[in-house]
């Protein structure tokens, strides 16, 4: 098992950097780049253009731009200046050294405009997932231990909807119903916000956070719990009708006792590991969801970095997005051997 | 948006299929349209969502005999609420919204075929070729896949559709439509390539294939007389819930001024022109989004009755959905 | 470990952590940067509780500093903290800040050797404003400005960078500027929307002045102190005691908040829980208009000119001389299609009557050129394209070339019109207007639309414009500041043709119109205008551009708010230390 995981991992940083060059390639080679509209000026004038390609390093070619950004430039004499002397070393790193590079907006480094960002979708994503998980696994559970009930089918016909709802536009129909439409009685205000993390002048701060979360959460986990509720209850219909529980049965085992004791265990195991590959959405965030509910995360950095061509932003999100999704499978993979004995990789 | 694990369900082995499944399965037989057909009809769901997509599409067609064009503005009806004239309003340069719906029906319902023609193709190709060959070849196309599923696909359709929509080649004459369902198709055909090949995995360890081989059949007569007949059934389930995933992307990318840029209209740039005023006219946003919805749960559940016409025993198509 | 227990132990930690991450976010002052600018601590007995104001921005600004990234988001929260040399108010006068007087030839600030052809400005600063930590403003100060903005690496671009020889301290209250050309906009060297000076003793060169940390905690020499920022949500500055213009500013507190939807600004403001609306768009605009606690500002000069670009060399080609546009390469088309488009149409019913119309580059003081206006009239149109040799002998509705200019006989009047996709619908709606317009005279027109990245990108990303792949193209500019020269260079100049190298993608090449430019860059501001008012008729002879209206400058503010004036030559805080609170 050990050597498995080894083999996977390696894996992973060779598939990584395949990644690596095909995205880096991507990025450059979309027309369009992040000088066109710098600032307010539609056109920037060409004199400046040379100073902030000269700055960004894009007057290099592609395979020098990807190698210092793959090892950095500080071990190279670079011509600082521009006047044709040779005159120090550069100040790059390296991704391989940690140095993702500096954001072409912002001049930030990257990590940090990414930092600055991450723990807002972390915290939606998060609480979204759990309370799709908290609500489809019952819901699942019930569904299956009732077969054909009137709950049953109800729940069926919910998670056909949930499924085909664009999540885009449930999210401005939320806001037009509890925002646009419906009035708090005591306040005479919109019942919930239309957007954004908190109010600053707001005194409740836990109330006033949960309002915020209410219509965003909402939005996003309505997907996920027709998806999840759905698997939940196939993968419990599949393990009820299994030779081992009727011998349970058999036996006078409680109803109930088979159900959750035996039953669920073998039904949440397939569970975990779906779940184990929707993690990289805690990273990566919804735009949608966070460019309608004015939440400032990762989705929407990502967007603003893809519209703008900001391409050492735009290329860190990328990566480490891919990086989480092939260790999410990783993970997938690992939870699914050591909680069914039956599966066994060399 | 798709969960990452809607598309990587855990694929069970052939021996695992085969010991749940209480009846073999038969080799292509003549009376298999009708019998399919006739399980088809049992299911309600299904064929109310045939029937509401037959409308659709017939309306699609037919929006050509609309009374307004979908492009003329009329400056004496702008943002009208719905009205026996104008069954959904009209928009900001007076365009009635029915119109614009219908031909936004067109585009998004097109890219969707043109993304399941690709992905079909595409992954059909490489599944089969993975599944019917071994070690080496099977080992390589997976590996390619599993490349393809571990990019954060939506960011990436992002990237793309913005270079290829710039192509100037004659093929392509910046018909965004071609480009956005090419490049959706791009991203989408891994689950097709899984499914394929497991269902290729499982079928080729039939008695009926061993027994054909032992009369002397090619691998092209075994591939294309038994076993893709039996492999259609999950095929074509996937191919409805993949225009669906089309259709949702699509929508999705054009929302955020990515995909099918205006004036062609689509029902998710329609949403997205509805963010600055749908407080004030509501109908903007509910309409183009309805469609969205109508469009998609009907697809599931024509899909879902498929899947029960195909396979009633859930032998091949557990191997790719729930 | 058996199975059951590790699925109670993950849900327990998901729990846990969903409970941890819960609490954790109740404290607001997450992410916060405190700022750590030392300042002498003096406590306001006064007033009981301090005056505060919020003003609402739509996106957080990357810095303080306003040349690097030009968001204009930076130069509104640097106009709290921190002065440059001069500034222009909203009339278009500029004004002196640091500066003690303006220099001019009279009164010797300004040498000019007509000989060489270069010229000295010699500043004298204020000696009593002083940085918040008590150290004053001095001509060292402008000196380390300069030298790191033109540090090549890490440095930027000014205008005038290239005509500068040398920046030499006099003494500590003044400095001459030695140019090595005679430059016109000397008197916005160091000040404007854009440029500050910085303190030599407190921000670290060896950072850069494009990166460098003082440009995220300024120390301030400006009306207010940056108290402390959270990324992304708020930014709250506090009074500076030490500012030169004590009492001023009037107002105790400032904050300055990031909320990107625009409806939900919208709310805040009528709602009274903020007091300014930072570049308030039209729509909204129209639906404050009749809100009473909300008043709105505009500003009497605009910038922002939406403008219809001709390419008059062949679509995907960059000479319009070897390779001419068939349609538009003809004066007399470009003059029809201004003749066809109703500008106050559009107006009315897109920019909810707010926009202007303009029909000359040169419509903003100080060079108001007296142009006529040429109002809609598609009758002339008609009559202009059928004498230009288009006319439509099929019935298609489309004309044709026959005896055209430029095209082959039979050619149809087929163009692509191409905008931008960042403006959002209102342009949309325009582009889609105009070719509505233009298809009632008889020309069929595309429409497309494409991101502002790839439309404004150099040749090699594949620029649309400077690749010439476009016919016509819709989007707006304008100049900042109040010297045109720069910005006219830059589109109509013949050397601005070549591709990256200027921005005449239309190729409009006109000899008469070159020689007037170079003279313009004259210090006698009399020829000057007299100068650019020839150029003015030339093109609105010639229309390479089509220049059709301004949009809107405004600000909202709430009504107990006094003294906000809009500007289009800075931001709406150029003048924060004058407001009042009623």
């Amino acid at each position: 098992m050990g050597q498995y995981v080894v083999r996977r991992l390696l894996q992973t940083l060779g598939m990584l950097l395949l990644l690596s060059i095909l995205l880096f390639a991507l990025v450059n080679l979309a027309p369009g780049g992040p000088l066109a509209g710098y600032g307010q000026s539609r056109h920037i004038l060409p004199d400046r253009a040379e100073i902030l390609k000269r700055q960004f390093g894009l007057d290099k070619p592609l395979t020098v731009q990807y190698l210092i950004w793959l090892v950095g430039n500080d071990w190279m004499r670079v011509d600082a200046n521009g006047d044709g002397i040779i005159d120090g070393y550069g100040t790059r790193r390296g991704i391989l050294r940690g140095d993702f590079g500096f954001s072409f907006r912002t001049r930030q480094p990257v990590l940090v405009e990414i930092r600055q960002r991450l723990w807002n979708t972390i915290y939606l994503m998060s609480v979204t997932l759990l309370v799709a998980l908290g609500i489809a696994i019952p819901i699942g559970i019930i569904s299956a231990a009732r077969q054909y009930s009137l709950f049953d089918i109800v729940v069926t016909t919910f998670s056909f909807a949930g499924q085909a709802v664009p999540d885009f536009w449930l999210g401005l129909i939320l806001i037009l119903i509890f925002y646009g439409w419906l009035i708090n009685p005591f306040t005479g205000e919109p019942l919930l916000p239309s957007g954004g993390m908190y109010s600053l002048e707001s005194q409740l701060v836990v109330l006033d956070r949960i309002k915020h979360l209410i219509l965003p959460v909402t939005t996003g986990a309505l997907g996920w719990i027709a998806w999840y509720s759905r698997f939940m209850r196939s993968s419990m219909l599949d393990v009820i009708h299994q030779d081992y529980l009727r011998t349970a049965r058999a036996k006078g085992a409680n109803q109930r006792i088979v159900l959750f004791h035996h039953a669920l265990r073998n039904a949440l195991i397939p569970l975990v590991t779906l779940f184990a590959l929707d993690l990289p959405y805690i990273f990566g965030g919804s735009v949608f969801i966070e460019t309608i509910f004015a939440w400032p995360g990762m989705g929407r950095l990502y967007y603003q970095a893809a519209t703008q061509r900001d391409y050492p932003l735009l290329i860190a999100i990328l990566i480490i997005g891919a990086g989480l999704m092939i260790l999410s499978n990783l993970l997938a993979d690992l939870l699914y051997a050591y909680l069914d004995p039956r599966i066994r990789y060399s | 948006m798709c969960s990452a694990s809607m598309n990587q369900t855990p694929i069970p082995t052939p021996q695992e299929a085969l010991r749940s499944s209480p009846v073999a399965l038969l080799p292509s037989n003549p009376g298999r349209a009708a019998m399919i057909w006739r399980r088809f009809r049992k299911h309600p769901g299904a064929i109310a969502g045939l029937l509401v997509l037959c409308l659709l599409i017939l309306a699609v067609v037919l929006v050509d005999f609309s009374p307004y064009d979908g492009n003329a503005s009329n400056m004496n009806e702008l943002l009208l609420p719905p009205s026996w004239q104008h069954p959904m309003g009209t928009d900001a340069l007076g365009r009635d919204l029915l119109t614009r719906v219908l031909l936004g029906g067109r585009v998004s319902l097109t890219v969707g075929l043109i993304v399941v023609v690709i992905s079909l193709g595409i992954g059909v190709s490489v599944g089969a070729l993975a599944g019917f060959s071994s070690g080496r070849v099977d080992g390589f196309l997976m590996r390619i896949t599993d490349m393809f599923l571990s990019l954060p696909s939506f960011m990436v359709l992002i990237l793309i559709s913005a270079i290829l929509r710039e192509v100037e080649a004659p093929f392509f004459e910046k018909n965004n439509i071609l480009t956005i369902g090419l490049v959706i198709g791009l991203l989408g055909w891994m689950t097709f390539a899984r499914l394929v090949r497991a269902v290729f995995l499982i079928l080729r360890e039939m008695d009926y294939i061993t027994a054909s081989r032992c009369l002397g059949a090619s691998g092209l007569t075994i591939v294309t007389s038994h076993i893709l007949p039996n492999a259609i059934g999950p095929i074509i389930v996937e191919s409805t819930l993949e225009l669906g995933y089309a259709i949702i992307e699509e929508s999705g990318l054009s929302f955020l001024g990515f995909g099918i840029q205006p004036p062609t209209p689509s029902w998710g740039n329609l949403l997205s022109s509805a963010q600055d005023h749908f407080i004030a006219y509501p109908w903007l946003a509910i309409f183009p989004g309805l469609m969205i919805f109508l469009t998609i749960i009907s697809v599931n559940y024509i899909g879902d009755g498929l899947r029960d016409a195909f396979d009633p025993y859930k032998v091949l198509t557990k191997v790719g959905n729930v | 470990m058996s199975r059951k227990t590790l699925l109670r132990g993950l849900i327990m930690v998901c729990l846990l952590g969903i409970l941890v991450f819960t609490l954790t976010s109740c404290q607001t002052a997450e992410k916060t940067e405190q700022t750590q600018s030392p300042q002498p601590v003096i406590t306001d007995t006064k007033a009981p509780s301090p005056s505060s104001i919020t003003i609402l921005i739509a996106e957080d600004p990357p810095s303080f500093n306003a040349m690097i990234s030009d968001t204009g988001y930076d130069a509104l929260v640097m106009e709290l903290a921190m002065l440059g040399l001069t500034d222009i108010d909203p009339q278009g006068n500029i004004i002196p800040e640091l500066a003690a007087e303006l220099p001019s030839q009279e009164n010797g600030g300004v040498i000019l050797d007509e000989e060489n052809g270069t010229m000295s400005v010699t500043w004298k600063m204020r000696n009593d404003v002083h940085w918040a930590d008590g150290k004053p403003v001095t001509a060292d100060d402008v000196i380390f400005t300069w030298n790191a903005i033109k540090n090549p690496d890490t440095g930027s671009w000014i205008p005038g960078i290239e005509s500068i020889d040398s920046v030499d301290k006099v003494d500590d209250y003044s400095f001459t500027v030695q140019y090595n050309t005679i430059y016109p906009g000397y008197l916005m060297q160091f000040g404007g929307e854009q440029l500050v000076i910085w303190p030599a003793h407190y921000c670290n060169a060896d950072q850069g002045f494009a990166a460098w940390d003082c440009g995220r905690k300024p120390l301030s020499d400006g009306p207010y102190i940056l108290e402390e920022w959270e990324a992304g949500d708020h930014m709250t500055f506090v009074r500076n005691p030490t500012y030169y213009q004590a009492p001023k500013p009037n107002i105790d507190q400032v904050i300055v908040r990031t909320v990107p939807d625009a409806s939900v600004r919208k709310t805040m403001i009528i709602k009274g829980d903020a007091d300014v609306i930072m570049w308030t768009t039209e729509p909204i605009v129209h639906d404050l208009e009749n809100e009473a606690n909300v008043k709105i500002s505009f500003s009497p000069q605009n910038r922002w000119v939406m403008r219809l670009f001709f390419n008059t060399a062949a679509k995907g080609t960059v000479d319009s001389a070897a390779t001419p546009h068939p349609i538009l390469s003809d004066v007399r088309v470009r003059q029809a299609i201004r003749l066809a488009i109703d500008v106050d149409t559009i107006s009315k019913n897109i920019w909810f009557g707010y926009s202007k119309p303009v029909w000359t580059e040169f419509f903003r003081y100080p060079y108001a050129c007296d142009i006529p206006r040429t109002l809609y009239d598609p009758q002339a149109a008609t009559k202009l394209l059928e004498e230009a040799g288009w006319t439509d002998q099929n019935g298609d509705g489309v004309r044709e070339c026959h005896g055209c200019k430029s095209a082959e006989e039979g050619y149809p009047m087929e163009m692509e019109l191409i905008t931008y996709s960042e403006y959002g619908e209102p342009l949309v709606l325009t582009q889609q207007l105009i070719g509505e317009m233009l298809g009632k005279v008889g020309m069929k027109l595309t429409l497309t639309v494409v991101e502002g990245s790839v439309l404004w990108a150099d040749s090699a990303s594949g620029g649309i414009e400077q690749t010439g792949n476009f016919d016509i193209d819709l989007y707006d500019d304008g100049y900042g500041g109040v010297d045109p020269t720069d910005f006219i260079w830059s589109y109509y100049s013949a050397d601005a043709a070549t591709p990256d190298y200027g921005w005449n993608v239309g190729r409009w090449m006109n000899e008469d119109f070159n020689s007037l430019l170079n003279e313009a860059y004259t210090l006698d501001e009399a020829h000057r205008k007299e100068v650019f008012c020839q150029m003015a008729k030339i093109l609105d002879q010639e229309v390479p551009m089509l220049l059709m209206f301004s949009t809107i400058n405004a600000e909202a503010y709430s009504a107990r708010l006094e003294g906000v004036q809009s500007t289009v030559n800075d931001l709406v805080t150029w003048n924060v230390a004058d407001w009042k609170i009623k």
